[in-house]
């Protein structure tokens, strides 16, 4: 506020009321980014699940009782009569993350290391616990005591990077720099076993949310509505609850039809839902028609209710009802009293366990049932349209640090029921109970080390675990690594057909890309965040509940159900909380304490007037996304407080959180979205072109694009090489692509400045020319610049590790690096062995190819093993040689040892990549060619300037795919390069092709982009003016010499004898049909003949009258033997054999 | 062509000829003329971009194409626009495409020059990869006449006549800031390679050791180089050593041409262009006038008065004009007015050169390729 006084002196009082500009919310945007990163969901996920969950977790589980079992013990008579053991878990601590050494030190861990070593990065986490033994008397005395162990080791937990357990955390760029670090890194991982892990954000519908749906007729239900109900912190599948109306064509026996029955847990059959009410304890018609459609006046909504009234005539009492419900349940052949009791902990229990599952919730829970039955009614009467289940305010996403919490949930109720079993055995043995024994650490290090490692998340070989969860982070360059931790899956069967699920919904505006989804299976089910989403991560109900009390909400003991037409229903995280009669000013208060940050910036309020209702959300998972508060329809953000935001002295202070808290901005979820009015003008959506995602921002001018080529490129720009991270030459990545000269777009985007696109960049601004020359760019193929390649255009290295490590066989026994040698061992390979040094590894510098040995590595042979050569072998080989097709320079050689103390090595071999005919490159439009062509300048068209482009394109590839936006970049970048300037690409600008071609007429050339060109070959003039200028191209890691296989002669199968398969092992390739079709049309009769006749066919000599010779090939030998072993005999009928049995046949045969 | 026709006269002597009819024209008419002889170049394309060069392309007209070499002689012409160190235009007036286009092919891909080719390096603890780092030296332009040396073939070895030592030498120390190597740290290596083969243990331990060269004496005993010592382009950028880094390396600077790698180019570029001729078909006056100038970025045109306050329209510099043919799109009207035309055989001659030879000393050594290639021609035919 001091800042603001100064200003005021500055400025006269209307320049501080000044609206602010599109420029001045790229300020504010800025600040965004600057505070929170790329990747701010997964470390505020990460973060809450380390600061709340895990303590909830462990503070939910119950002390764990042991009472001793009797066991016989003759002679032994005890002191006391019983004792109880009692074990509870308090107060948990994480530590940072350690690693302990094989030798038992240890040591503060970094990434880096992890990364290099192959460890996990992760942080011990203790627990104080306390057992009391609660000794009692024969004589009834109790004598208790209690010991406290504080902080016992109970596992480790994977730390995300850059959250606030992390080394990293709050580095300065300089750190960062010292420890190895990329400082453009945003973390949002987990280092498991040396490889980077990902959480992909799950999808899921949300919980205790009242859908009703119309069923498609022909069908037994006309309309039904459904719950999935969770109660807070349960670690329970929702308890899903379905209320059907009948549809009037089914119901049989002539009766009137429509009724309407519901289906509770654990009960087999639907259950009508006045018989429910009864045996919730509400008897009278009257009482139950209350709580269903409030207004009896509505002789609709009562007709429809009627013929479920007169199917539940005969049951009148809540004692019957509850028979009723007992006897349609899982026990049979018990008792009326216990069917009751079993009844009525169902009801209790099982149903709707969010109202509550306690005593005394049977009029709460009446009043939901009846309001689940009112909204399928008012579905019915066609008041109301039918739920959306696209819509994405249905929806929530499980982030890292749900996924984790439930995992930790799991394994530490493992971990308990573990320390019971082992205190209960402890204590039936009459043993001393050690509690360092009972916790075993294990159970929660590996549990969630081997759902983060293999990414099927739950217990390992347990059903219902879900597969894919966590992936291996992407690091062929920047943007798809940002791309990656900011994915979302939907986890809906691919194979389903529905292609509801998969198209891009109105309510998904701002919160996912339009264009940025794969292609295929997966396409509208994978999702990636928009770039200013944020996802709550869930805050406590209990200051809105108490609010809403203090406020005047009038809960369900207050009121009589006939003023609830007249009131508001209040919802708060779905759960009926009461009704309140003065919504607006709730409302409005409500907004205004959440704009002062006295409520919670992330809950949402969402009024909806028609339905009477006002939900209040506090849940995690709902997306949402900030935007400028308008009041009497003007911006709250004003000009000087843009001023004050550019002119802070440190990042620190101010800053997007300080806009927050001054109320300019707040942030809306999907389903307060739907209620609140948006301008759709620049000034109060933070900027338009925000809806799109981490891939889709790096495209420019989408907005002239066909959307498909958007999203083709959205998937390519994935595939581009650049500078992954700043800190490659520290890393042993198995697979890196780095281009030679990347350099930053002439032609960028606004979001391309937070994207880091500029400082790691993945392409080159190529000069490109639209022509026909030569006739070598045809069908997506470019003619490209040999001269320029010569100079370094596109060439980049690619880097491909490998890895070995000295196992332990057994306790003695151990493998050995070092150069094997001939006289001793066994099985060694073809390869050279010349280049390993002594220590069994070959030296960086050194010029690897083929199958030479790069890693030589022996293991003891034991005797038995030999094979009778027992002299002569006392080795066998286990080195590892390169690909057979890959050659290169070992770049970099790492010894150390693993987290098991083992000895272990990673070689880095480094090759250049030129590029050639076949390699792929693709412009940022999703246009995308393999080189056809390469010609040297001479030969290359030139212009008046003497420019000859690098390359060429043919312009077929322009009309049917209408990447205009591509020939906006082109000129936009002629324009960028003359001015020496960048062009700003930024969709939903007012940027026009008219304001650049007029600057590219200032610069001295024709409007539109077009050259005269002369002809490389001939020297004359073209006859066409050629569309040439620089456009941003990238190379893609699609290369011909890592495809390029051909075969002879080769390995074969062992078993079948067959060419083994695939490039990697030198496999054959098949001669299929359309190939054969080929040799037929080209009349390769005799190659034909070779191929498939002589290969498969059979050919008789004769030796001897009854034996006849015959060449089969030796899979069908084995079909043969593995028919015989099947019990069937096979038969092989020479001609001769054939035509036995007539002489007709004979003459046929022969 | 009138000779032309005299011969014809006393071969046939009495003998009746058409093209001695009176009415038949000796000249191409002018339409004809125009097609052959200029581009015009419209609003949407270029056209008659061809040429013709069969020699009785127009006989049925009466006129002889054939190329006649007093004609060449009296319209061939070379003007010298601009001469620097590094660049030169000049005009080539009077000669066809295909020998122009011919120069330009040679000047870039087949006159050699010097390049480094092999690298051996002995240090690298830099950032930059040693591929990396061999290819920028590559294109580093060694400035010294490739005429001096001889090309190294296959079975070679290296020695003083066909290649150029240089080594590089560079270590940012600890505690310094970055430091930039630019190519003025490769020194030249007169007496060869200073690098050590690997020696044979058996070999004898008291002959001279051997090195990556054998260089039979000194090249700056050699006259050319004695006061001229031989030396890369300068102020290029090779590397940046972080503090504790090292580059120790020899650098092998061989003779190559342009096609076998870009590095042996000895241009950067060499074009030429038509020359631009710019007609105004009809009087452009007053506002139109003004238009018309208004129109051009590079102010091909211009204004002057004609009395009366009247002003008029004229193409002031013809050379300047980048065929944007803003001039021709103000309506049909204006396609009528301007004519935007190229010159067939005017050709703006454009040479860029790396540095190691002067410009005028490429073009001149490119004509004596191509002569050598026509000798060669010759002799084979004969």
């Amino acid at each position: 506020m001091e800042d603001d006084n100064e200003y005021d002196q500055q400025l006269e009082e209307n320049d501080e009321d000044e609206e602010i500009t599109q420029e001045d919310a790229w300020a504010v945007i800025s600040a965004y980014f600057e505070e929170k990163g790329l990747v701010r969901q997964q470390l505020d996920s990460f973060d809450e699940f380390i600061q709340n969950t895990m303590q909830e977790i462990v503070d939910e589980s119950a002390d764990i009782e042991i009472r001793p079992e009797s066991q016989h013990n003759p002679g032994h008579q005890s002191d006391f009569a019983e004792t109880i053991y009692k074990i509870g878990f308090g107060q948990i601590y994480l530590s940072k993350p350690m690693m302990t050494e094989s030798d038992g030190e240890t040591a503060t861990l970094f990434p880096k290391a992890a990364r290099l070593r192959n460890l996990t990065y992760s942080a011990p986490l203790y627990v104080d616990v306390t057992k009391r033994v609660i000794k009692k008397g024969h004589d009834g005395e109790e004598v208790t005591e209690t010991q406290d162990f504080t902080k016992v080791f109970i596992g480790k937990v994977p730390i995300m990077l850059r959250s606030s357990y992390c080394t990293l955390y709050q580095n300065s760029e300089k750190d960062l720099t010292e420890l190895g670090e990329c400082p453009y890194d945003q973390g949002g991982y987990f280092i498991i076993n040396g490889s980077e892990k990902v959480l992909i954000a799950q999808e899921k519908m949300s919980t205790n949310h009242v859908y009703v749906f119309k069923k498609r007729q022909p069908n037994k239900y006309a309309y039904v509505a459904e719950v999935r109900s969770m109660a807070d912190s349960q670690n329970r599948p929702p308890s899903t609850m379905f209320v059907r109306m009948l549809s009037r064509t089914s119901a049989k026996g002539g009766s009137s039809g429509q009724y309407i029955r519901a289906t509770l847990p654990y009960i087999r059959t639907e259950i009508p839902i006045i018989i429910v009410f009864r045996a919730l304890g509400f008897v009278a018609d009257k009482d139950i028609l209350e709580h269903i459609c409030y207004d009896f006046q509505d002789t609709q909504m009562m007709e429809l209710l009627r013929p479920s009234l007169e199917e539940a005539f005969v049951i009148q009492n809540q004692q019957v009802a509850l028979d009723y419900i007992g006897k349609r349940g899982a026990t049979v052949g018990v008792t009326r009293e216990k069917r009751i009791k079993y009844a009525k902990e169902i009801l209790q229990k099982e149903m709707l366990p969010h109202v509550g599952t306690g005593d005394f919730c049977e009029t709460k829970k009446a009043y939901y049932f009846g309001y689940i039955i009112h909204r399928l009614l008012l579905c019915a009467l066609g008041r109301r349209a039918e739920d959306d289940r696209d819509h994405y305010g249905n929806k929530r996403l499980d982030l890292a640090g749900p996924l984790l919490g439930g995992l930790f949930r799991m394994l530490f109720r493992k971990l308990t029921r573990d320390v019971r079993a082992y205190v209960q055995k402890c204590v039936d043995n009459g043993k001393d109970v050690n509690l360092q024994f009972a916790i075993k650490a294990k159970t929660i290090t590996s549990g969630l080390k081997y759902s983060l490692a293999t990414g099927n998340w739950g217990q390992a070989n347990a059903a219902g675990t879900r597969a894919g969860v966590s992936q291996v982070l992407n690091r062929l360059t920047y943007a798809s690594t940002l791309s990656h931790l900011r994915r979302l899956n939907s986890p809906i069967g691919r194979e389903g057909k529905l292609a509801k699920p998969r198209q891009l919904h109105n309510s998904q505006w701002g919160m996912m890309c339009p264009a940025e989804t794969p292609e295929g299976q997966a396409c509208g089910l994978v999702k990636n965040l928009a770039l200013m989403v944020y996802i709550t991560v869930g805050s406590a109900a209990y200051p809105i509940l108490e609010f809403l009390e203090e406020w005047g909400t009038e809960n369900f003991e207050e009121i009589s159900p006939a003023v609830i037409p007249q009131a508001t229903k209040i919802f708060v995280n779905g759960c009926w909380v009461g009704i309140h009669r003065d919504p607006e000013m709730l409302v409005k208060t409500l907004r205004r304490l959440r704009r002062r940050v006295d409520v919670n910036t992330e809950v949402g309020v969402v009024r909806d007037i028609r339905l009477k209702e006002l939900r209040i959300y506090t849940d995690y998972g709902r997306c949402s996304r900030p935007l400028f508060i308008v009041e009497k329809q003007r911006l709250l953000i004003k000009k000087r407080d843009i001023l004050a935001l550019q002119q802070r002295e440190s990042p620190e202070d101010g800053g997007w959180h300080d806009l927050v808290a001054k109320g300019f901005i707040e942030y809306i979820d999907t389903e307060e979205e739907e209620t609140t009015m948006i301008s759709m003008t620049i000034n109060d959506l933070i900027h338009p072109s925000l809806i799109l995602g981490v891939c889709a921002s790096i495209i420019p001018f989408p907005d002239h694009n066909q959307s498909p080529r958007n999203t083709y490129q959205s998937a390519m720009g994935k595939q581009a090489m650049g500078i992954y991270v700043t800190n490659y030459q520290f890393r042993m990545d198995t697979l890196a692509y780095v281009l030679y000269y990347p350099q930053k777009p002439l032609v960028t985007t606004r979001a391309m400045e937070h994207l880091h696109f500029r400082q790691l960049p993945a392409g080159i601004n190529a000069i490109v020319a639209i022509a026909c020359y030569s006739g070598y760019n045809q069908e997506d193929s470019v003619i490209m610049n040999q001269s320029s390649i010569d100079r370094g255009f596109f060439r980049s290295l690619f880097f491909r590790s490998y890895r070995d490590e000295e196992k332990k066989m057994g306790t003695l026994v151990k493998e050995d690096f070092g150069r094997p040698d001939r006289s001793n061992t066994m099985g060694m390979r073809h390869g050279s062995y010349d280049k390993l040094d002594d220590d069994g590894l070959a030296p960086p510098g050194t010029r690897v190819s083929g199958e030479d040995v790069i890693i030589g590595k022996t293991t003891p042979l034991a005797q038995e093993e030999a094979q009778g050569q027992a002299s002569r072998y006392s080795r066998r080989d286990h080195s590892i040689s390169l690909r057979h097709s890959e050659t290169g320079i070992v770049d970099q050689v790492l010894l150390t040892t693993n987290a098991d103390g083992l000895r272990f090595v990673k070689v880095r071999v480094r090759s250049v990549r030129i590029p050639q005919i076949g390699d792929k490159f693709s412009s940022r439009h999703g246009q995308k060619g393999t080189v056809g062509m390469t010609y040297t300048q001479e030969d290359m068209p030139w212009t008046v300037e003497g420019i000859t482009p690098d390359i060429i394109v043919n312009p077929h590839a322009i009309p049917s795919r209408m990447t205009i936006g591509q020939l906006i970049e082109c000129i936009m970048g002629k324009v960028a390069a003359h001015m020496g300037k960048e062009g700003d690409a930024t969709p939903f600008t007012d940027v026009t092709v008219d304001n650049i071609s007029k600057a590219l007429h200032k610069c001295g050339y024709q409007m539109r982009g077009f050259e005269t060109m002369y002809n490389g070959h001939t020297g004359r003039r073209l006859t066409a003016m050629i569309f040439l200028g620089p456009t941003y191209y990238q190379r893609l890691k699609h290369m011909v010499d890592d495809k390029i296989h051909s075969r002879g002669r080769g390995p074969v199968q062992i078993l079948t004898r067959q060419p083994a398969e695939g490039r990697s092992r030198d496999g054959g390739l098949r001669f299929g049909e359309m190939e054969r079709d080929c040799m037929i049309a080209h009349g390769a009769a005799h190659f034909l003949k070779e191929r498939l006749r002589i290969r498969l066919s059979v050919e008789g000599a004769r030796t001897r009258p009854d034996i006849v010779q015959v060449h089969i090939p030796y899979a069908c030998k084995l079909l043969f033997q593995e028919l015989m072993a099947m019990a069937i005999a096979p038969r092989m009928l020479t001609k001769e054999d054939v035509g036995k049995p007539s002489k007709d046949q004979k003459k046929k045969g022969a | 062509m009138a000779e032309q026709e005299e011969k014809r006269d006393d071969k046939k002597g009495e003998k009746f000829s058409i093209w001695d009819l009176p009415d038949v024209p000796a000249k191409l008419p002018p339409h004809i003329e125009f097609q052959r002889s200029r581009v015009l170049c419209n609003l949407d394309a270029p056209i008659h971009t061809e040429n013709v060069t069969y020699g009785g392309a127009y006989a049925s007209m009466g006129v002889d194409n054939s190329l006649q070499l007093d004609n060449f002689r009296k319209n061939f012409g070379v003007e010298v626009i601009r001469l620097t160190k590094e660049d030169m235009e000049f005009d080539l007036i009077g000669i066809d495409v295909s020998i122009a286009n011919a120069f330009r092919r040679i000047l870039i891909s087949e006159l050699p020059t010097m390049a480094i080719e092999k690298v051996l390096v002995a240090n690298n603890t830099s950032v930059i990869q040693d591929e990396v780092l061999a290819h920028r030296l590559g294109l580093i332009p060694v400035i010294v006449d490739p005429r001096l040396f001889a090309y190294m073939s296959e079975n070679d070895t290296s020695n003083g006549k066909n290649t150029i030592v240089f080594k590089l030498h560079v270590r940012c120390e600890r505690g310094e800031p970055r430091m930039t190597v630019k190519s003025n740290e490769l020194k030249w290596l007169p007496n060869g390679s200073e690098l050590l083969l690997e020696s044979k243990p058996d070999s004898n331990p008291e002959s001279k050791p051997r090195t990556y060269t054998s260089f039979s004496c000194s090249q700056d005993s050699l006259p050319e180089f004695s006061n001229n010592p031989i030396s890369p382009m300068l102020d290029i950028t090779i590397a940046r050593l972080g503090p504790g880094q090292e580059i120790e390396l020899e650098a092998h600077a061989v003779k190559g041409m342009g096609k076998t790698h870009a590095k042996w180019s000895p241009v950067g570029t060499a074009w030429y262009r038509m020359l631009p001729e710019i007609v105004l078909l009809e009087d452009v006056e007053d506002e139109d006038a003004e238009k018309l100038v208004k129109t051009c970025p590079v102010n091909v045109f211009d204004i002057e008065d004609i009395g009366n306050g009247r002003k008029r329209a004229t193409v002031a510099r013809p050379r300047a004009c980048t065929l944007c043919r803003e001039c021709l799109r103000g309506g049909e009207e204006w396609e009528k007015r301007v004519s935007l035309r190229r010159v067939k055989d005017h050709f703006i001659f454009t040479i860029e050169s790396t540095g190691a030879l002067p410009p005028e000393v490429l073009f001149t050594e490119a004509v004596r390729i191509l002569e050598d290639k026509c000798e060669r021609v010759i002799t084979e035919l004969s």
